[in-house]
C-alpha cells in the first residue's frame, strides 16, 4: 500500500513537470491572481500540491517569457500583492497547450481502452 | 529568534544569492516572498493558530536553492564562441635574441659547472669559497696558494665535484625544457 502511494506521488511529480505550466496558465485565465491565492487554488486539486519554491520561480519565468504580466495591487487594508494575469501571448500558448493536452489524453485513453483486446 | 528576525535573516540570505540579478529584479522577488510570508502568518493568526514560520521556509526551500531557480536563466545561454579567451594573449611570439640568449645563458652555466667539477678534481682545495679569519670578507675563486695560517676558512674539497655535476645536469635539463617551449613560439 505504501509502495502504491510512493509510486503515485512519483508519477504525479513527473507528470507535473510537463503540465504545471498548462495548469497555471489555465488557473490564471478566468482572472488575475497573486501567488498565495494561486497556490491555495492549486492545492485544492489532488495532483497539484506544489511548493512555494516551485511556484514563485515558475511565475517569474512565465512573466519573463511574456506569457503573464504582473502588477502590484492593494485591496483595502491588506498589504500590496503581486497579481499575475495572462497576456495575449499567454492566452495563445494556453490554447496550443490545451489542444496538445487533450490529444495526449485521447491517445492514452485509446491505448488504455485497447488493452486486453 | 523572533519570527521577524528569522524572516529578515531568510530574506537577507536570499538577497545575497540573488546578487546576479539586477537590483530591481531582486527587490521585486524579495518583496513578493515577504508579502507571501506575512500573508500566511496573518491568515494563520486569524484562524487562531500559531504560525509555523519554519514550515513556510521549508515550502520555499533553502535560500541558495530558491535563488538558483530565479537565476537559472542567466546561467543558461550561448556558450562563448570558438577561440574566445577572457584574457587576451597580447604577445605570444618569442624573438630570436631571447631564444639564443637563453641558450647561451643556460648551457653556459651548465658547462661552467662541469668545467669547475673537472678542474676541482685535479686541483682540489684551490677552488672554492674562502673566508678570512674575522669573517668580514669572502672570496669565491681559484687561490692556488691560499694562506690559511691566519685562521681563514675554506669551503672547498673534492666533494664539490659531484655536487657541481648534479647542478650542471639540472641546469642543462631546465634549459633544454625552456628552450623547447620557446622554440614553439619562435617568430
Amino acid at each position: 500500500m505504501d509502495k502504491d502511494k510512493q509510486q503515485e506521488s512519483k508519477w504525479d511529480a513527473q507528470l507535473r513537470k510537463g503540465t504545471l505550466e498548462l495548469a497555471i496558465l489555465a488557473a490564471l485565465k478566468p482572472r488575475p491572481m497573486y501567488g498565495l491565492e494561486l497556490l491555495n487554488n492549486l492545492h485544492s486539486f489532488e495532483t497539484m500540491v506544489i511548493s512555494e519554491g516551485t511556484l514563485y520561480p515558475l511565475l517569474d519565468r512565465l512573466k519573463r517569457d511574456g506569457l503573464t504580466d504582473a502588477s502590484w495591487q492593494q485591496e483595502g487594508d491588506a498589504r500590496p500583492r503581486k497579481f499575475y494575469g495572462l497576456t495575449d501571448k499567454g492566452r495563445q500558448k494556453l490554447k496550443v497547450l490545451e489542444a496538445r493536452w487533450r490529444q495526449s489524453v485521447a491517445d492514452i485513453e485509446t491505448l488504455l481502452a485497447a488493452q486486453g483486446q | 529568534m523572533s519570527n521577524n528576525d528569522s524572516i529578515k535573516k531568510y530574506l537577507n540570505q536570499l538577497r545575497k544569492y540573488l546578487s546576479r540579478l539586477e537590483k530591481e529584479e531582486a527587490d521585486e522577488v524579495i518583496r513578493e516572498i515577504e508579502a507571501h510570508i506575512f500573508d500566511v502568518i496573518e491568515a494563520r493568526e486569524q484562524a487562531g493558530e500559531a504560525p509555523n514560520i519554519q514550515e513556510i521556509f521549508n515550502g520555499f526551500g533553502e535560500p541558495k536553492e530558491l535563488a538558483s531557480k530565479y537565476i537559472s536563466h542567466i546561467m543558461v545561454g550561448t556558450p562563448p564562441p570558438e577561440g574566445f579567451r577572457p584574457i587576451q594573449i597580447v604577445k605570444r611570439g618569442v624573438s630570436k635574441t631571447l631564444y639564443y640568449s637563453m641558450l647561451v645563458f643556460g648551457y653556459g652555466i651548465s658547462f661552467a659547472l662541469i668545467a669547475f667539477a673537472l678542474v676541482n678534481l685535479f686541483l682540489p682545495y684551490t677552488l672554492g669559497v674562502w673566508s678570512s679569519a674575522s669573517g668580514e670578507s669572502i672570496v669565491i675563486g681559484w687561490l692556488p696558494q691560499a694562506d690559511l695560517s691566519n685562521g681563514a676558512k675554506v669551503f672547498s674539497g673534492l666533494w664539490l665535484s659531484p655536487v657541481a655535476i648534479v647542478l650542471a645536469a639540472i641546469e642543462f635539463f631546465i634549459t633544454h625544457r625552456v628552450l623547447r617551449v620557446l622554440k614553439r613560439h619562435l617568430n
